[in-house]
């Protein structure tokens, strides 16, 4: 009974959400996962969702559900999906992080703070996508700018006027460990960085770039 | 003549693309479509325009699609409404398939080969546009004066009406016939009244002429007067002079009497029955001047009421037991939602709306953007129209609630003292919404977080402002001495009196913040009606002079239907003075005096809809604590509250 229980609770976050801004490439690359062509996309209004087979001798397999990145859908369809969420995909648009990156911060702290998400602590992938452009920010430096920009925005949330029912915006959570400088070491949760092109280094009718993704697939499912 | 054709899904993937004539990406237009009018629940219209294109769009609930058609703006096709529809059928028919398929694999996988279907439907759309070639005039050996002879072309005195109405009823039809080029869906109707008038047979003419005549009097005469007249050759017409009836004139009295036979004329619109004492005051054992009490057996009704209450009795019992079977169909199984089963909920909805105070064209668009989502959508099983048009209309709320940037103002503040130049807020707003109030709530928060603050007291009309806006800094500065800061004055005041130029006053405030090490300032302005133009220009001149980082649009939670208007107007105020090619608008919604609405948050609605800006701040109260932000699902759930 004891064991039938566990496999329930095991079994009932099959999904891997994948996260980002608007114009990440989320739905290029579960495009690409799932059936391995080129789509064109627009930007997309509700979440879809697909099982996708981790690899070829594992009989696991996972959900890949592909949410909005859009400001006024995001949270909602978190909210929706977080509990079943066993991993978190954070798709990054490299090219364009310099300009974005208090928004992608912003939608980071948000996901990182939720108090579902950090009980469940789910596998967070940080994937730097559009690779393939040769103006693309490193992982590494992708990295480095997130740190500080949520050591930042550790002191301003918190600070922000109370909400209006009473619950603060952010929960008693703190990012983090309080005095040091915010790493993402410090999460409760397994975080890797990992660099990808879903569109592909050849072009459209070339492969995508999605080793490390499909790697780090295996070893979450 | 269409620049492209897309139908994707509502998950983004773009199942089949149809670029036109001069074909630039589709996606970016596409994408405006989306942000612009999907996501903010303006889908009530269903056309866009984007820069030189117009787009027309149609959405599939059920297997939630879009289609999207996009043309040049100048062209008007009228054929785009119908097409879009036979695209949506026939796709939806084809690929049937493909979307029944749990998951997105259905879309991924699939093929969708549409090109050649795309090409016949478009062309059938613009043939039928084209059909309706204008009415060729006819040639006069065509027409029927020729073939009249001389004899009966002598028109006498009674016959010269007759002409007259022939040409009336012959432009009349000639009339529908032209309206109905237009509109090309009214094929069947447009084609028998063409082919009827250029037909030569002279008979077949005359004879629908008789029966548009006998139409036109039996439409205007009550039943019973005139029998339908029997369609007359033209050659007994000539016989004997018939008199003609005319609805309009010459007529008997007795003809144009209209009312009812039974009443003799009377003046009272019912008949009434003879009185009948007995049957009047019913029981005849009573006591005069007693008051009975009510009894349900009521034998003293009349007899004409009783006869009305009866059959509406079973007919009610009837239609509940349907009712009742109707309602345990909705229940189980799954059915589609249509406009009929959603209208009742949706008026219902709205009018809660406007009770929650929303403004009335707001609860309106939102209904039918609701509205638009819905159809067609196919229901679980166990859920009710009504469950599911709340919940639509909920997650509608709270996006629209949902900021579309990011509101973060301690953070943009930290940026700008790293460039070391200050902040700069603007509190713009009508009269006697809290600008002052809030803006000292705001800078004690400000102080609060380590940030050093001047105020612009920009105000120069009203009585008392300066001094307003100097006790609260002498306030502030006793909560926060600068002992306790490290020596520097946290809150200071920057005025220059009363009846100055507002806008030379905030530029001499942030050049003089600049050089003395400011953080953040706030510039408080006079408060003005949006109708008032002159002020509304000075407004607009201070803005673009000063270029603030943030203007905020200070309004009163009380406001109702006004504020559409204000805000409406603030932003054309703002955009017109601007000389920049980007003007700078209102940022960001202040929302005070909260704590005097209960659950009647509307007005929070109202604003966002109107300016897709988020709310900054709440006012709750009149202390320097009461600063809130806002909690969408809080206030959402307060409005949809029963």
């Amino acid at each position: 009974v004891i064991w039938r229980f566990v496999q329930g609770r095991r079994s009932s976050r099959k999904a891997v959400l994948l996260l980002g801004l608007c114009d990440a490439g989320k739905t290029l690359l579960f495009a690409r996962l799932l059936s391995g062509r080129y789509r064109d996309t627009q930007t997309s209004i509700t979440d879809s969702s697909a099982v996708y087979r981790v690899s070829q001798d594992k009989s696991t397999n996972v959900t890949l559900i592909d949410l909005p990145g859009h400001e006024s859908l995001r949270l909602q369809f978190l909210e929706r999906f977080k509990a079943a969420a066993r991993a978190i995909v954070f798709v990054v648009d490299s090219v364009a992080f310099q300009r974005e990156v208090k928004d992608v911060a912003e939608f980071l702290y948000q996901v990182l703070v939720d108090s579902t998400v950090l009980r469940n602590a789910p596998a967070l992938l940080i994937a730097c996508n559009k690779q393939d452009v040769t103006m693309a920010k490193s992982a590494k430096l992708i990295q480095q700018q997130l740190e500080k920009e949520l050591n930042t925005l550790r002191v301003t949330r918190s600070a922000a006027p109370t909400s209006l029912d009473g619950s603060a915006t952010v929960g008693p959570a703190q990012l983090g460990k309080k005095g040091k400088d915010f790493d993402f070491s410090q999460l409760p949760m397994k975080v890797e960085f990992v660099e990808c092109s879903a569109r592909g280094s050849k072009g459209e009718e070339g492969e995508a770039d999605l080793e490390g993704l499909e790697k780090w697939l295996v070893k979450v499912a | 003549m269409l620049d492209f054709f897309t139908i994707f899904s509502k998950g983004g993937l773009v199942l089949w693309c149809f670029q036109g004539v001069r074909g630039p990406a589709a996606t970016a237009p596409v994408n405006a479509l989306i942000r612009s009018v999907l996501l903010q629940e303006r889908g009530g219209n269903n056309s866009f325009t984007h820069e030189a294109l117009t787009l027309k769009y149609k959405l599939d609930n059920q297997f939630e699609l879009v289609f999207v058609v996009g043309f040049q703006k100048i062209l008007t096709l009228t054929y785009v409404d119908k097409l879009i529809d036979d695209v949506h059928k026939e796709f939806r028919d084809k690929y049937r398939n493909e979307f029944q398929q749990k998951g997105a694999l259905g879309l991924l996988n699939g093929t969708f080969d549409f090109k050649d279907d795309f090409m016949r439907l478009l062309r059938d759309a613009e043939d039928s546009s084209k059909v309706r070639a204008p009415t060729v005039m006819k040639t006069f050996e065509q027409s029927l004066k020729s073939q009249k002879t001389v004899k009966c072309m002598i028109e006498t005195r009674g016959e010269k009406p007759k002409e007259k109405v022939k040409n009336k009823k012959n432009k009349g039809s000639k009339k529908d016939g032209t309206e109905a080029v237009a509109a090309p869906s009214k094929v069947s109707a447009a084609d028998k009244q063409l082919s009827a008038a250029g037909d030569k047979e002279e008979l077949t003419k005359d004879e629908i002429l008789q029966k548009n005549r006998e139409e036109f009097f039996r439409r205007h005469m009550k039943a019973g007067e005139k029998s339908s007249r029997s369609p007359k050759p033209d050659t007994q017409k000539e016989k004997g002079k018939k008199p003609r009836v005319w609805d309009l004139g010459n007529s008997n009295a007795k003809v144009l009497d209209y009312s009812n036979s039974a009443t003799n004329g009377s003046a009272e619109a019912c008949p009434v029955e003879e009185f009948d004492p007995d049957m009047a005051l019913g029981d005849k054992n009573r006591e005069p001047g007693r008051l009975y009490d009510l009894e349900y057996e009521s034998d003293d009704e009349a007899e004409e009421e009783k006869v009305v209450q009866n059959p509406s009795k079973p007919s009610v019992k009837k239609g509940g037991l349907g009712g009742m079977f109707g309602m345990l169909k909705g229940l189980v199984g799954s059915k589609s939602l249509t406009r009929d089963d959603m209208d009742p909920v949706l008026e219902k909805m709205k009018d809660h709306l406007i009770a929650k105070n929303v403004a009335a064209e707001i609860a309106v668009q939102l209904c039918e953007s609701v509205a638009k989502k819905l159809e067609g959508k196919v229901m679980g099983t166990f859920t009710t129209v009504t469950s599911t048009v709340k919940q639509a209309l909920q997650e509608a709320l709270v996006q629209i609630l949902q900021p579309q940037r990011r509101v973060d103002v301690l953070r943009d503040v930290m940026d700008a003292q790293r460039h070391r130049r200050p902040y700069v807020v603007t509190f713009c707003g009508v009269n006697g919404v809290g600008k002052s109030t809030n803006l000292a709530k705001i800078s004690f928060w400000l102080i609060e977080n380590g940030f050093s603050v001047l105020i612009a007291a920009c105000d120069t009309f009203r009585a008392g402002a300066v001094e307003q806006l100097r006790t609260h800094t002498r306030r502030l500065n006793a909560l926060h001495p600068p002992e306790s800061h490290g020596g520097r004055t946290m809150v200071q005041l920057y005025e220059k009196g009363y009846g100055k130029d507002a806008a030379g006053i905030a530029m001499e405030a942030i050049s003089y913040a600049r050089n003395q090490g400011f953080d953040v300032v706030l510039v408080d302005t006079a408060g003005r009606m949006q109708d008032n133009a002159p002020l509304m220009t000075a407004l607009a001149k201070l803005i673009a002079v000063n270029a603030p980082d943030l203007v905020l649009f200070v309004g009163e939670a009380l406001v109702g239907n006004e504020a559409v208007d204000q805000l409406v107007k603030f932003n054309k105020a703002l955009a017109d003075h601007s000389m920049a090619q980007t003007p700078r608008l209102i940022d960001g919604i202040v929302l005070t005096k909260f704590d005097t609405i209960d659950d009647k948050v509307g007005a929070a609605i109202s604003m966002t809809y109107i300016t897709s800006k988020p709310i900054v701040f709440v006012g709750t109260g009149q202390t320097y604590c009461d600063l809130r932000s806002l909690n969408a699902k809080a206030v959402v759930a307060a409005l949809m509250k029963a």
